[in-house]
């Protein structure tokens, strides 16, 4: 029972962790088409500049989160201008984007490396609790967690639904041409969503960098979890994906009381793979 | 010396990933992102057996091969029901998978440590233990699978891959086999890379898996790129380029825990500058073109119609195609109700109707790219009602699409090449086993291309690529590429519209010709004056339905049929 | 029908001179030469393929021109963007999917007025537009693919009039509608025009129905102009017929 409570909790914080990474994604890729298969390493480029910031400068970690969020936007919003965007002006088949948005994962992925080394880093200047249910127990960091996915999720359902530059996110979203036929501009919206959805993986970094620590293999595992939490939850719906990367957290940690942990990509893609035999279109699909 | 062969042997092995990756990509236009795990799935073949039951070399390559083009097999099922964007998930979800079940099956795999101690090829009673003994055997592995690769991606075989990755709809309308195509080119395809992966576990005796991780199939994806898409010899060139490239860093001193990423940075910056600056790669396709040759001098322009199309048999007046109350809804719309209509030989019939009013549609059910929700379509007596296209295009009947869809990248003779019936190099057995029956069929066959090329007056343009053509030149292809096929019955959709009057009247005489050759001709047309000038009777359809049927001169006298063709 | 006539010439708000376009290498669109004058409904016919979806797109700035010059009230426009066109005052409604399928209706029309930011202007405009089609006040709440074709249209056409556009493109609205809503839907433009003195430019193939609205025609075969005037020769069906 104890072992239960356990795996749901795990569940419950790696859903919400999950569920950060998944909406970052999504709001990228559902408004411009992107798959941005950096979207794993500016993530962890984020969690690693938090890290230099409160470990090697020195800063409150408050400030070196802000810091950092401000900085990962700026790094998504680069990788837009300066590889996607070019692509997208020579009309270049949605193949090519995705070849050079691999190119831009590995030498991202592999300058972490060279820049910070392999090892894992942790800061240790910021304390936090265990509490206990029963023999189960979680952290203030897990909490904080729930709490990120939740304000973010909140935040930014409020945003598209009230704000006109969110209205904007979502009529293009839905059909660009006619977006651009009502006079959106869509480079600055495409702006605005890689620096939105990269924020938001930043939040993601930060409270991993507090929860497991950084390496800088941690991109894949989150691009990859996001994208198929976007694609089990339909794509195009934020909703969705924030659903799908619950299940997926649920299913992982619930598998756990009979599978060995190791085998946890596999669960996933087992998940993924009856998704889409079973329903094509996603959770949500779309009007 | 050493140092020398050591980097020689990358390149085979390379080589070998490379062109294997090729053909899956760049002929047959499957974005699978998951080579690495082909690379592996040899490699740990080699291991396991290697070190648990003590088989050695040529044994351990045939079962990596055989086990390896059966996963390949596993992958295509699941491939081919999604689209580009999932399929980029699921391989990338088996990339996962893979590195989960080697780190995880210990026993088996030795988990992250990996395999050590794999027995060394020996051959001839010598254990090739050192590069420079290794080098001759890589050397002829990698001639081995890239002329199987090679003669695989030149043949007709490779041609329709090539086809069927410019446009998939139009492959099925010219009598393809997708299903078939895409479940041998992976199985070839991972097949051959497992032998890089035997090679490579004999060769360092050692397996573990962080070889084979995704950085492995982007690199390998970076090498086909950088060598160009389609063009086998490319990958290889690319091959060495990017195994040779970062040796370079062995002169800069850089430090060895950090070599190895900087090789990664060094392959990513690659990529991305290669599709900026020059996306088709080093080496465009072109290479793997058809060539015509002498053959082409020996064609005399604008050919008659009798070398060009077989005359069908039968009497003129006949009824071939007999279509029955059709009908197909999609949701809760119905395209098409109670359509009745009989193409006979000899006759042109043309669909009028205005937009919307189900004439694509009808096309579509009676070639067999819709499922009718109702009635039979019988072709000579046989219900061909629930065939696949290429089945139907086998039959007898095929079909042109409204918006082209040539094979963009192919030249013109191989657009028409393509769309020959019956290739035994199309037959990848064949291909292999009976090579000069492949090639002689395939001299004959460029003969009738171009001869069909002479009679729509696209000789002079044979070996043009059909992207280049003006769009009078892309029509009359379509035509060319409908005949090919050798169907008895040709659905024509729109073949005159957005055409200056001198191309009409050409393709108007062609379609004439057709009739005369005996063939059932169905065209979809909105240009009335074409329509009276050219068909024997005129099909009405309004609203999914046969609204009535006669002359064009009947028909089009008629005032309530206008008032309904203009409303 | 005399009283068109007589009226005085109007004003001219678009003048479209030698305008070629097309997709790639492929011209659709040969030197055409087009004009539409205040208040008046212009309808361009064709036959499928005779250019005139590519002609009011690249009027509108969807697509770039090979050559030609578009002026709007006198003013070179040739290759502005479309976001710089829409704030000038000119709308085009789209064939088709001309609206955001996922959205509300209010969400729509809300969205029609994307350049305007005065939230009263756009919330009269709102109620103008609704009360013009009181259909979209009735389903203002309702997600617009949910909606019947003929009333996705009516929204189509509110959010192009969301910004009290001088003149408005409308490619095809008849397209994919049954009969008598078609009917409908012409009638709702021609009160748009009347109402709102607004001049119209109309892509067409239905000429049944839209030559009755019809103040002046043009039509195009294979991207170039065969026939331009006033829309009563076109009511012989015979003649129609040699023109398409």
């Amino acid at each position: 029972m104890d072992l239960l409570i356990q795996l749901t909790l795990n569940g419950l914080f790696n859903g919400a962790h999950f569920a950060l990474l998944a909406m970052g994604f999504a709001l990228i890729f559902g408004t411009t088409g992107v798959v941005h298969f950096a979207y794993g390493p500016v993530y962890a480029v984020g969690a690693y500049a938090i890290w230099a910031l409160a470990a090697l400068v020195g800063l409150p970690f408050w400030l070196a989160v802000l810091l950092g969020i401000a900085f990962t936007a700026a790094l998504g919003v680069g990788c837009y201008l300066f590889i996607y965007r070019p692509f997208e002006i020579s009309g270049s088949p949605p193949f090519v984007v995705l070849v050079a948005s691999l190119g831009l994962f590995i030498v991202m992925k592999n300058l972490i490396g060279i820049v910070f080394g392999t090892g894992v880093k942790t800061v240790d200047s910021v304390a936090y609790d265990v509490h206990f249910v029963g023999n189960a127990f979680f952290t203030t960091v897990q909490l904080g967690q729930v709490a990120a996915a939740l304000l973010v999720g909140c935040g930014i359902a409020l945003f598209l639904r009230a704000s006109r530059y969110g209205k904007a996110i979502r009529a293009m979203a839905d059909n660009r041409e006619m977006a651009t036929v009502i006079g959106i501009d869509t480079t600055r919206l495409s702006i605005l969503v890689f620096a939105l959805g990269s924020a938001v993986s930043a939040v993601a970094g930060a409270l991993v960098l507090l929860r497991d620590g950084l390496n800088p293999n941690m991109g894949f595992g989150a691009v990859f979890v996001a994208f198929v939490a976007v694609i089990v939850g339909g794509v195009g719906s934020l909703r969705g994906a924030v659903i799908a990367a619950f299940l997926l957290a649920f299913v992982q940690s619930l598998g756990m009381w009979q599978i060995p942990t190791e085998w946890q990509n596999t669960i996933v893609f087992v998940v993924l793979f009856g998704f889409l035999l079973a329903r094509p279109s996603g959770i949500v699909r779309r009007a | 010396m050493e140092y020398l062969a050591h980097i020689l042997v990358m390149v085979c092995l390379y080589g070998i990933l490379a062109t294997s990756f090729n053909l899956l990509i760049g002929f047959g236009g499957i974005f699978a992102l998951a080579h690495a795990t082909f690379y592996a799935s040899g490699a740990y073949a080699a291991g396991i057996l290697g070190t648990k039951l003590g088989i050695g070399f040529p044994l351990t390559l045939l079962a990596g091969v055989v086990v390896t083009a059966g996963l390949g097999l596993l992958v295509a099922f699941p491939a081919m029901r999604v689209g580009s964007h999932y399929l980029v998930v699921i391989t990338l979800a088996l990339q996962a998978i893979t590195i989960d079940v080697l780190m995880n099956s210990k026993p088996l795999t030795g988990g992250p440590d990996g395999i050590a101690g794999i027995p060394p090829v020996s051959l001839f009673g010598t254990a090739l233990t050192s590069p420079v003994t290794f080098l001759p055997l890589a050397a002829v592995m990698a001639a081995l699978c890239c002329a199987v690769a090679w003669r695989l991606g030149a043949s007709p075989f490779g041609r329709s891959l090539r086809a069927m990755r410019e446009n998939e709809a139009a492959a099925q309308a010219v009598g393809k086999n997708l299903v078939r195509m895409k479940l041998v080119v992976f199985a070839m395809s991972a097949g051959l890379a497992s032998v890089a992966g035997t090679l490579i576990a004999h060769y360092i005796a050692f397996v573990n898996p962080e070889s084979f991780t995704i950085e492995e199939t982007i690199l390998i994806l970076a090498m086909v790129i950088l060598g160009g898409m389609g063009n086998l010899w490319g990958s290889l060139a690319g091959a060495a380029i990017l195994v040779l490239l970062p040796e370079g860093l062995k002169f800069v001193h850089v430090p060895g825990d950090i070599a190895d990423m900087v090789r990664q940075v060094i392959y990513g910056v690659v990529l991305i500058v290669i599709l900026r600056l020059r996306p088709e790669g080093l080496f465009p396709e072109t290479v793997f073109r058809t060539p015509t040759g002498a053959a082409r001098s020996s064609v005399p322009a604008n050919g008659p119609l009798s070398s060009a199309v077989e005359r069908a048999g039968g009497t003129p007046g006949e009824v071939v195609v007999s279509a029955t109350s059709l009908s197909k809804h999609f949701g809760g719309i119905q395209a098409v109700k109670d359509l009745t209509i009989d193409l006979k030989r000899g006759e042109i019939v043309g669909l009028i109707g205005p937009n919307g009013a189900g004439k694509t549609t009808a096309f579509n059910l009676l070639s067999g790219f819709l499922r009718p929700t109702g009635g039979t379509i019988l072709y000579r007596g046989r219900d061909v009602t629930t065939l696949k296209p290429h089945e139907v295009v086998a039959a007898g009947l095929a079909r042109s699409f409204q918006d082209l869809k040539l094979f963009t990248k192919l030249t013109v003779v191989e657009n028409i090449l393509v769309s020959l019936p019956a290739q035994p190099g199309d037959r990848p057995l064949d291909v292999y086993v009976r090579p000069g029956l492949v090639r002689r069929a395939d001299r004959e066959n460029v003969a009738r291309a171009l001869e069909i090329a002479s009679f729509v007056g696209l000789l002079a343009k044979a070996d043009e690529t059909a992207a280049n053509l003006s769009y009078a030149e892309e029509k009359l292809l379509v035509i060319a590429r409908l005949l090919a096929t050798g169907a008895d019955v040709l659905l024509l959709d729109e073949p005159l519209s957005g055409l200056d009057t001198v191309t009409v009247e050409r393709i108007c005489g062609v379609i004439r010709d057709l009739a005369r050759a005996n063939k059932a001709v169905c065209i979809i047309e909105h240009n009335l004056e074409v329509i009276r000038g050219v068909c024997d009777e005129i099909v009405f359809i309004d609203e999914g339905r046969v609204l009535t049927k006669g002359p064009p001169d009947t028909l089009m006298r008629d005032r309530e049929l206008a008032e309904r063709y203009f409303g | 029908m005399t009283e068109i006539h007589t009226m005085p010439i109007a004003e001219p708000v678009l003048e479209v001179r030698g305008l070629s376009a097309g997709y790639g290498k492929r011209a659709v669109v040969h030197e055409v030469d087009l004009t539409v004058r205040a208040g008046e409904i212009r309808v361009l016919l064709g036959h499928n393929g005779a250019g005139k979806t590519t002609l009011v797109r690249s009027v509108f700035g969807l697509l770039r021109p090979s050559a030609g010059t578009v002026r709007y009230r006198g003013e070179d426009i040739t290759r502005r963007r479309c976001a710089d066109n829409v704030k000038a005052g000119i709308a085009l409604v789209p064939q088709g999917h001309g609206i955001f399928r996922s959205l509300t209706v209010r969400e729509n029309l809300e969205l029609g007025a994307y350049t305007a930011h005065d939230p009263a202007e756009i919330r009269a405009n709102r109620d103008a537009v609704m009360d013009l089609f009181p259909i979209l006040r009735e389903r203002a709440g309702q997600i617009a693919g949910t909606m019947s074709g003929g009333q996705q249209q009516m929204l189509a056409m509110g959010m192009a009039l969301m910004h009290r556009p001088d003149v408005m493109i409308l490619d095809e609205p008849s397209i994919g509608l049954a009969p008598n809503l078609v009917q409908r839907v012409m009638e709702a433009i021609a009160e748009v025009n009347r109402a709102l003195r607004m001049a119209v430019l109309m892509v067409e193939q239905n000429v049944v129905h839209a030559l009755p609205i019809a103040q002046s025609v043009t039509v195009l075969r294979t991207g170039r102009k065969i026939y331009e005037g006033p829309p009563e020769p076109l009511g012989d069906r015979q003649y129609l017929m040699t023109l398409f």
